[in-house]
């Protein structure tokens, strides 16, 4: 295979790449306050520079109240044999405004700009989809998992975009009895895409109504998509067990049908795989117990609002928002984790307020781990109406980024002392920090074909 | 036309057409507003209506308890009367809450699911 394109020729060659010294993640302004547009910050995370641990640059996006969120890049390894694509973009979209907004990061890696926007608008009249979330490369196309139809109702659907960054048109052919949308992962060799469910953007935009679980405005199935005909042919009722499955992560090794989904409210992780006769099956296999709290009149949920597996599907980690900690599990047996490694910073719970001298506001969120499982990167806003519910002072306070530094051998994680990013003391006001990503690639970015 | 006038603007007020949404008028006369979605789904734009009456049935992001607490959606809420609004997070003191710790009575839901109070 020509070694040309994109990223690595598998996860293997993945771990060997150099150590980011740049982080970009997201920061918004939306639901703060603060008139400003929310901005790609770019962090310096090189020891060895003088601006280390330090935002470097800023690429406001035009809007105001966008929300970004998630983001993707426009080539992953997916396209490692194709010379003619290379890791440059990032597709930003904003969650409430649906507008997607491309950043160029490759002309200038410390300084990324600003190279187009797909105008929600646009987006709403040409494919009646609204609320961009994950995005995917695939090849050399992208999809992106919008979460509901242009006036805010589930389910949505997928939309495509090609590598000019110009709408396709909707991705899917079906979305069968899909009730919801929100995240979605595929391994190709099993023609297999699994997606999760939030709620309608009606729902969860104007911020979290408990009730509304049991009203089954939330979602508790996932959905097994037949890759190649894009529409889906299995369901899993989660039931109780799976409330607000989130994150979905298959196994890195593109051979691999184990995959992983963390379900938000119930606190539990669902493992799924295929059997030799090709049947697909699903098991909880953590179950985060729910804590007392002196104020609460019902014991605290953990809240788990994403999961992640390192590049050699050894130690999928969490993060428990409302608890305020980060586990680690080896899965090398993933019918049977291992509970590794645990660190603590904010949440409700009150088992680190202050952490590096910065008090943490939130609780751990968004993670984004090294290539060689080193180093993991944690934000601590989650959405700007449902951090305002839970984590009102962070209107005041903002959010942060920290490092915490895992053990690959033994397991077990620690927070690196040297590495904290204050949003709280932003240019601009207080501002709230979500998804990272780093220039080569991270470990949910990639996907082998 | 219809007067609004804003409280925590000095009591600025501002002559609108009833027909569009107040966002939108508020916003062509230099007025600062957050928003989000545009279509009175998302929340970020909301208000507290302090004197008068709107239009906002197409609004789809408040429960009745918002509402009951005077909430407005500008991105989609028309004015019937003249009116007095108090905008921005400034006029967000009720509008979130802790699920947990404050629960919604069963008429206190969002109106697709809302049962009537029993009186």
């Amino acid at each position: 295979m020509e070694c040309c394109g994109p990223g690595y020729a598998s996860p293997q060659e993945a771990m060997k790449a150099p150590r980011e010294k740049l982080l970009y993640t997201i920061a918004i302004y939306t639901g703060t306050g603060i008139q400003k547009p929310d901005y790609l910050a770019t962090i310096d995370n090189d020891p060895e520079s003088e601006t280390y641990s330090q935002v470097i640059s800023r690429c406001e996006v035009p809007g105001i109240g966008d929300e970004l969120h998630h983001m993707g890049w426009n080539a992953c390894s997916s396209c490692f044999d194709d010379s003619s694509m290379s890791r440059k973009y990032l597709l930003v979209p904003g969650v409430r405004s649906s507008n997607i907004h491309i950043i160029d990061c490759g002309s200038d890696p410390r300084n990324p700009s600003l190279y187009k926007v797909i105008d929600g608008a646009e987006i709403k009249a040409k494919t009646n989809l609204s609320a961009p979330h994950t995005v995917h490369c695939l090849g050399s196309e992208i999809i992106i998992s919008m979460l509901g139809d242009a006036q805010g109702n589930a389910p949505g659907g997928y939309l495509h975009i090609n590598k000019d960054f110009e709408i396709v048109g909707r991705w899917e052919n079906s979305m069968g009895d899909i009730k919801f949308g929100y995240d979605f992962w595929y391994q190709p060799r099993h023609n297999i895409m699994v997606s999760s469910e939030w709620a309608a953007p009606n729902t969860f935009m104007p911020g979290f109504d408990l009730e509304e679980v049991g009203h089954l405005k939330y979602g508790r199935e996932i959905h097994l998509w037949d890759f190649e005909k894009k529409e889906p042919k299995e369901t899993f009722y989660l039931g109780e067990d799976g409330l607000i499955p989130l994150e979905v992560r298959f196994h890195h090794d593109p051979d691999s049908s184990h995959g992983f989904v963390g379900a938000a409210l119930s606190a539990n992780i669902i493992h799924w795989w295929k059997d030799d006769a090709g049947k697909w099956h699903w098991e909880k296999i953590i179950d985060v117990e729910n804590e007392p709290h002196p104020d609460w009149p019902i014991p605290v949920p953990g809240v788990i609002s994403v999961i992640l597996l390192s590049m050699d599907d050894k130690y999928l980690y969490l993060c428990n928002w409302l608890h305020g900690d980060i586990r680690q599990y080896d899965i090398s047996d993933p019918h049977n984790p291992v509970f590794t490694g645990q660190v603590w910073l904010g949440g409700l719970l009150g088992n680190a307020p202050t952490v590096n001298g910065v008090k943490v506001t939130g609780g751990p969120q968004m993670i984004q781990l090294s290539l060689d499982g080193k180093r993991l990167y944690v934000t601590t806003s989650l959405f700007s109406t449902w951090d305002n519910q839970f984590y009102p002072e962070i209107r005041t306070n903002g959010g942060c980024m920290l490092q915490i530094d895992c053990d690959t051998e033994n397991g077990g994680m620690k927070i690196n002392q040297d590495f904290v990013v204050d949003f709280g003391k932003e240019p601009n006001g207080p501002s709230r920090c979500h998804e990272t990503r780093y220039p080569g690639g991270d470990c949910t970015s990639d996907i082998w074909i | 036309m219809k007067t609004v006038t804003l409280t925590n603007r000095d009591g600025a007020t501002y002559l609108v057409d009833p027909r569009k949404p107040l966002l939108d008028s508020l916003h062509d006369q230099g007025v600062d507003l957050p928003y989000g979605c545009k279509y009175g789904g998302c929340i970020t734009c909301a208000a507290k209506l302090i004197d008068g009456e709107v239009h906002q049935k197409a609004q789809v992001a408040l429960n009745n308890r918002q509402l009951n607490d005077g909430y407005v959606i500008l991105c989609v809420a028309r004015p019937l009367t003249n009116i007095t609004l108090e905008i921005g997070v400034e006029s967000h003191d009720k509008l979130y809450r802790n699920p947990f710790l404050d629960p919604l009575a069963a008429h206190e839901l969002k109106a697709d699911i809302a049962t009537p109070k029993e009186v």
